[in-house]
């Protein structure tokens, strides 16, 4: 294939191309909460929440090959971890991140054991009903001392009345947001500031998912993961130790997939079966499609299908009412009772996996290189790691199967 | 004693719904392969449009018979549309196919009929509640020894148990159950044997498709109404019938749908604090687990020997 342009890798010019992407992304996460009004802020939360979980799955679905359906049920942990530790026993949200991360790792480890001996669509079926059975354990009688049952938490015997911060002018409550002094979001009671305060959360929970998944995908792991997805025998005989890879990936995977789930139970101030969608089954699904639509085994991605996802369901929302369509693609839509969001997704992702299995990623990917070509690094020669804008321009042989 | 006998027949009868969906499972599988995630989904789809026949004034069995036809059309369909070019690719790529349709026919369920649960009188359903094929009335019962066994229970059971039978004639005693046990031993000797692999193919998926709408509208008349998430704790019940009694057995697809009713229905029964009517999934989670750990065959399966 021929492109206009030529550049190498580690060049002046392909460093130039990764400062106007990275100043690009970097612009649209502070544009955000800056310009854009409550609303729109509280889309791209959405965004960013569902982003992190699709990328944590991305890294056991995408990389390793293991299909899971049930990630709603880490996500949950996540959002469940925060709502107990906070609301029942007072502690700080900040501190049940890490609870989290911890306690959805444990669980993901336990998980990886069945796992590793269950293959292919048996995976899927065992991780399908544990993402079914997940809400109904919540809302178990046995277990309704700790999670509040149907009705979820902060129930009355909680200390606070919240399960994220505690903002209020009260003794004890929480009025500002102050780094050594600096105050960047000024009163938290007003919906504005609120909502800045929790986009940064969300948007820092998306920055360490995707720093960590990154770091993982390029290293030694990373390597053993794709060698698992493309070839179980071939990768044990190479010297890859699959039980302990899988463990440690599955951990991993829920563990990050939790953290959402602490800024989902943060935002809304309250976690329930039915109050959180993405606990559900439904959710799970829903980071399976976004995850496949940007690219799965692609660290943009989920990142770029999450996105696309939010902005587009957010757009339709409310063209179950057909006056809100617009005139031109109204008869298209009109005859539906619910929004289309849905049902776009499903048929993108179809039609997604007869043209283009990588998603929009592989798309991006074959067509970016007929413009302007990053021709790889020679094997072994010494230089600065490659950096994550990178992964973007490089020239992968897109005719490939991967699954 | 009484009790456990009702809670012997109530589990068949609920059983019988995750036999159905089983069979459709089993004979996709064994045709193909593959699981078909989006069987459920086929099954609520078909069971919309029984609810609409009633609203048309047909009656149920004739509409049933139709719901069957949708279904055995759009199992067909899908075979040919989607699954055979996409399983070229991988097996990956068709498992994915199956999640889209399942996401799109609940979508499409409910750009149709609305997301509420129907029969409705706010939207101006003609009918009370979901078609029964069998007279469900509070006094449709018999009562010996005390113990309340409904005809609607009963029917189903029956139903089922001559389906079965049915359906073992077709796959034992015509040429097209030959020509279906051919393809799913070894599809590339049936192809030079001179069967037409592909309508055998499209046939076992319509047939699926067909065997599950029956299940859908059953499931629908013992709930009394027809709602967008009916079939996802039937569909995993289902996976754990076919699970049981092995992938590739029809007959044991039927035997596990029983049993997991009965499971399910003496576990939540007998053991009310531990069970109950919110972790029933929970049996069938530790059945498709249990099984899938200690013998992946299933009851009835065959074992499949792997060189590795």
């Amino acid at each position: 294939m021929k492109s206009l342009v030529s550049i190498r890798e580690g060049g002046l010019a392909s460093w130039a191309l990764r400062l106007v992407a990275a100043a690009f992304v970097i612009g649209l996460v502070f544009w955000v909460p800056t310009s854009a009004g409550a609303g729109l802020i509280s889309t791209a939360i959405e965004a960013l929440t569902l982003m992190s979980a699709a990328m944590a799955l991305n890294l056991i679905l995408g990389y390793t090959g293991q299909i899971s359906i049930g990630h709603s049920a880490f996500l949950g942990i996540g959002a469940y971890t925060t709502g107990i530790f906070v609301s029942r026993w007072g502690f700080s949200p900040w501190l049940t991140f890490p609870i989290a991360f911890l306690i959805a790792f444990v669980v993901g480890v336990i998980v990886s054991f069945p796992a590793s001996r269950i293959k292919g669509v048996y995976l899927a079926l065992v991780t399908l009903a544990l993402g079914l059975v997940f809400p109904q354990l919540l809302t178990w009688k046995k277990l309704s001392w700790l999670t509040g049952g149907g009705a979820g938490l902060p129930n009355k015997d909680s200390q606070l009345q919240t399960t994220g911060f505690n903002i209020g002018r009260k003794e004890g409550q929480m009025l500002h947001f102050e780094i050594f002094g600096w105050d960047p979001f000024g009163d938290l009671r007003r919906p504005d500031n609120k909502a800045a305060f929790w986009y940064w959360i969300a948007a820092g929970v998306a920055v360490i998912v995707y720093l960590v998944c990154r770091g993982v995908v390029k290293s030694r792991v990373g390597r053993s993961m794709v060698a698992i997805r493309d070839n179980e025998t071939a990768a044990a005989v190479m010297g890859v130790n699959l039980v302990k890879t899988k463990a440690m990936v599955f951990g991993l995977s829920a563990g990050l997939c939790a953290l959402p789930g602490c800024v989902v139970a943060i935002k809304i101030g309250s976690v329930s079966p039915e109050g959180i969608t993405s606990l559900t089954v439904k959710g799970a699904i829903t980071f399976l499609i976004v995850m496949v639509i940007g690219g799965a085994g692609s660290l943009w991605g989920p990142i770029i299908g999450a996105a696309l996802y939010v902005f587009v369901t957010e757009k339709t929302g409310e063209w179950a009412n057909d006056d809100a369509i617009p005139a031109l693609i109204r008869p298209l839509f009109a005859w539906a009772k619910v929004p289309p969001g849905d049902g776009i997704f499903a048929v993108l992702l179809i039609l997604l996996m007869f043209v283009a299995p990588r998603g929009i990623v592989g798309v991006w990917n074959q067509y970016s290189s007929r413009i302007v070509r990053v021709l790889p690094r020679p094997a072994g020669a010494v230089g600065p790691a490659p950096m994550a804008t990178a992964a973007m321009f490089t020239v992968t042989d897109s005719e490939g199967e991967h699954e | 004693m009484a009790l456990f006998f009702q809670r012997l027949v109530d589990g068949m009868s609920y059983g019988s719904v995750y036999a159905l969906i089983a069979l459709g499972l089993v004979i996709v599988y064994r045709g193909t392969g593959h699981l078909n995630f989006a069987q459920g989904e086929m099954a609520l789809f078909c069971a919309y449009f029984v609810y609409q026949f009633g609203e048309w004034r047909i009656p149920v069995w004739p509409a049933m018979f139709l719901g069957m036809g949708v279904g055995f059309l759009l199992g067909s369909a899908t075979e040919v549309a989607l699954v055979r070019p996409i399983s070229k690719r991988s097996p990956f790529a068709v498992f994915i196919v199956t999640i889209g349709l399942f996401t799109f026919l609940n979508w499409l369920d409910g750009a149709i009929w609305g997301n509420q649960q129907l029969p409705n009188s706010g939207v101006g359903s003609k009918q009370l509640s979901y078609p029964s094929l069998f007279p469900n009335d509070p006094q449709d019962q018999w009562l010996p020894f005390g113990v309340s066994i409904r005809y609607e229970r009963v029917g189903i059971l029956v139903l089922v148990l001559v389906l079965t039978g049915l359906l073992f004639l077709l796959f034992n005693k015509t040429k097209f159950g030959l020509s279906m046990r051919a393809v799913a031993s070894n599809a590339e000797s049936a192809k030079l044997a001179g069967i037409r692999t592909n309508r055998v193919l499209m046939m076992s998926w319509g047939l699926a498709a067909a065997i599950g709408a029956l299940g859908g509208v059953v499931q629908a008349g013992l709930n009394g109404n027809v709602n967008l998430g009916l079939m996802f704790t039937v569909f995993i019940y289902g996976s754990a019938a076919a699970t049981l009694g092995g992938f590739d057995s029809p007959g044991g697809a039927v035997i596990g749908g029983l049993m997991i009713g009965v499971i399910e229905n003496l576990a939540s029964g007998y053991l009310p604090k531990w069970v109950g009517q919110e972790m029933k999934l929970g049996v069938a989670f530790v059945v498709i687990l249990a099984v899938l750990l200690v013998k992946p065959s299933g009851l009835f399966g065959t074992a499949k020997v792997e060189r590795v």
